[in-house]
């Protein structure tokens, strides 16, 4: 059997090299790089330059960890941006390596489908060659959206993509959208010495987090003069050749040396023959599948960002391992009710399952349990003690529906209430599981035990 | 032990009011309750604060806890200084480390020194 890939980001890819695993013969395409937006314009390059922004504020505090600096600390971002590319490069090879390892053929260019399974790739040599394939899995991802309003330019108004390759640290930057990727570059941007504005259009930044997140991250851009403005739509943007105006419907103007447009994702959905073929799309464009990624035609799947939903990488490649195993005759359903997701803010944050707004639409009784990470002894070891561990349980069978953590590793503290809430386990379990100590970990098992008011480290309430 | 002249709030805030003028800061036993303060979100000038209710929000090593306003009125003057030195409120809590001066309109229950060492000393034991 035979699958064409098209698109090898880490939907398209993962599908590939299971597909492979699982006996089929594939082909994949691709116009740009392998690894997709995740890989080359996304979650990895952002996490490079943030292992760069946060040592150096690390490196401004060294007194306080009681270090004496002889000389001074700054941001080379030549260097930052280079050891970024070099990540990606390394990265990029591996993801070759896979192909050849397990036999998968990497064409070069943009596929098309077109009628009876067949896709036409045109190379980027410029020939052009068409294939039959029994099935085809469409992994074209997304792109930052358009909106004419802001004329991006990739000089003075950016997309995240062109913030990746700046060459110079803007002396002020405006942000519209404070969501995942305006909130990780404020910071990039503020840390590498820049003064940062966010305007968001919602009340909150972080609109999609649980609100005791995006009230203490809001405090966080307070404390490192991040300016941010809520509930603020921009009018116009006026490109002076030195700044921009930004003009509000609701405030002063916002005068910055260039702008970070991040306010929504565009799927890339077009040009690939959808319509021709009569592949069905949704109204913003993203393709239609169910829960086994298949689309209304037989045979023909999509997975990841071009489906729409939650744009995560790791969505992505849980779809794609769907899509393939679906392929292969094993009948098997995307279950989107745990997954984890982590924002790399200073400090970081990560979620999974309900946020409290949700319980609250969904009329469903809770009980929560909260615990400060500046009630850790570690926290206070390793100078990070800003942050919160948060557990919503529900009230009548004490099963976790969802965790919010937010300060130092919270990415990494996160999984065990994934596994949680996947397992059906309750706060009790989460609180009766020994933690290692002196860890961050304990802050999680210390709100679980305050679920029910049990946390050791708690005053009596 | 704490100063003369100036009146307490029961939730470890202080008001020296002169006039239609107060200054507000936080008391010593709340700063040493506190610890090492590492930050404080200072009110807006111009916000409204009501007695008995949180002006603003202060961090410390230990907590985040709520400043709650002894006086009702309008935030005229915050002490920006607090913004990167949230720490000098620790050594002088009735001097250098005052938040806010509000022209006032209304105050809460407010103790004078020796009423508010007695409320310590009650709460203490």
């Amino acid at each position: 059997m035979s699958l064409v890939v098209i698109g090898s980001g880490p939907g398209g890819y993962v599908a590939a090299i299971k597909a492979a695993q699982l006996g089929q013969s594939v082909t994949i395409i691709e116009d740009t790089e392998v690894g997709g937006t995740c890989l080359n314009r996304g979650c990895i390059p952002t996490k490079a330059l943030i292992a760069s922004t946060s040592l150096l504020s690390k490196a401004r505090e060294l007194d306080k960890y009681g270090i004496d600096l002889n000389g001074t600390v700054s941001p080379n971002l030549e260097k930052i941006m280079a050891r970024k590319d070099k990540i990606v490069s390394t990265q990029v090879k591996g993801i070759r390596g896979l192909f050849k390892s397990w036999g998968i053929k990497l064409l070069e260019g943009k596929g098309r489908l077109l009628e009876g399974k067949t896709v036409e790739v045109l190379l980027n040599d410029g020939s052009s060659i068409s294939i039959e394939a029994d099935n085809i899995i469409i992994a074209t991802g997304s792109s930052p959206a358009h909106i004419p309003a802001f004329p991006v330019d990739g000089i003075n108004v950016l997309t995240s993509d062109h913030a990746l390759v700046l060459t110079e640290i803007p002396k002020s930057m405006v942000i519209v959208g404070a969501g995942v990727i305006g909130c990780e570059w404020a910071f990039i941007f503020r840390e590498l010495g820049a003064l940062v504005t966010v305007v968001e259009m919602l009340p909150r930044a972080l609109a999609t987090e649980d609100t005791e997140v995006s009230a203490l991250i809001a405090r966080e851009m307070k404390k490192k003069k991040i300016k941010l403005m809520t509930e603020t739509s921009v009018s116009k943007v006026v490109v002076e050749s030195d700044h921009i105006v930004t003009k509000l419907l609701n405030g002063p103007d916002v005068v910055a040396e260039k702008m970070l447009v991040s306010i929504g994702r565009a799927f890339n959905s077009t040009g690939l023959g959808l319509e021709e073929v009569g592949v069905k799309t949704g109204k913003s464009g993203e393709i239609l599948v169910d829960e086994q990624m298949r689309t209304n035609i037989k045979g023909v799947y999509a997975v990841g960002d071009v489906t729409g939903g939650m744009l995560l990488a790791h969505t992505a490649s849980a779809e794609g391992i769907i899509a393939a195993r679906n392929i292969c005759g094993q009948e098997v359903k995307m279950d989107y009710s745990c997954i984890p997701a982590a924002i790399f803010t200073s400090p970081e944050i990560a979620s999974v399952g309900l946020r409290d707004f949700q319980v609250h639409e969904m009329g469903i009784k809770t009980r929560t349990g909260m615990f400060q990470y500046r009630a850790l002894g570690k926290a206070h070891a390793i100078g990070e003690i800003v942050g919160f561990f948060k557990i919503i349980a529900d009230e009548e069978t004490d099963r976790v529906l969802g965790a919010h953590v937010v300060g130092s590793e919270a990415s990494v503290v996160i999984h065990e209430a994934a596994v949680a809430i996947r397992n059906g386990l309750t706060s009790k379990d989460l609180a009766r599981t020994i933690h290692a100590h002196p860890t961050l970990s304990e802050g999680l098992m210390e709100a679980a035990e305050d679920v029910h008011g049990e946390a050791i480290h708690l005053p009596k309430k | 032990m704490n100063p003369e002249g100036i009146k307490y709030h029961k939730e470890h805030t202080w008001a020296r009011i002169e006039g239609s003028m107060a200054t507000v800061g936080i008391t010593d036993f709340a700063q040493e309750a506190l610890g090492d303060i590492v930050y404080i979100e200072l009110p807006e000038l111009g916000a409204s604060v009501t007695a008995g209710e949180s002006m603003s929000d202060i961090e410390s090593a230990k907590a985040t806890s709520p400043v709650i306003s002894p006086v009702t009125g309008t935030v005229k003057e915050v002490n920006s200084a607090l913004e990167d030195e949230p720490e000098m409120i620790n050594p002088d809590p009735y001097g250098k480390g005052w938040i806010v001066v509000v022209e006032i309109t209304g105050q809460g229950d407010l103790l004078d020194a020796a009423a508010y060492d007695a409320f310590l000393k009650e709460e203490s034991q």
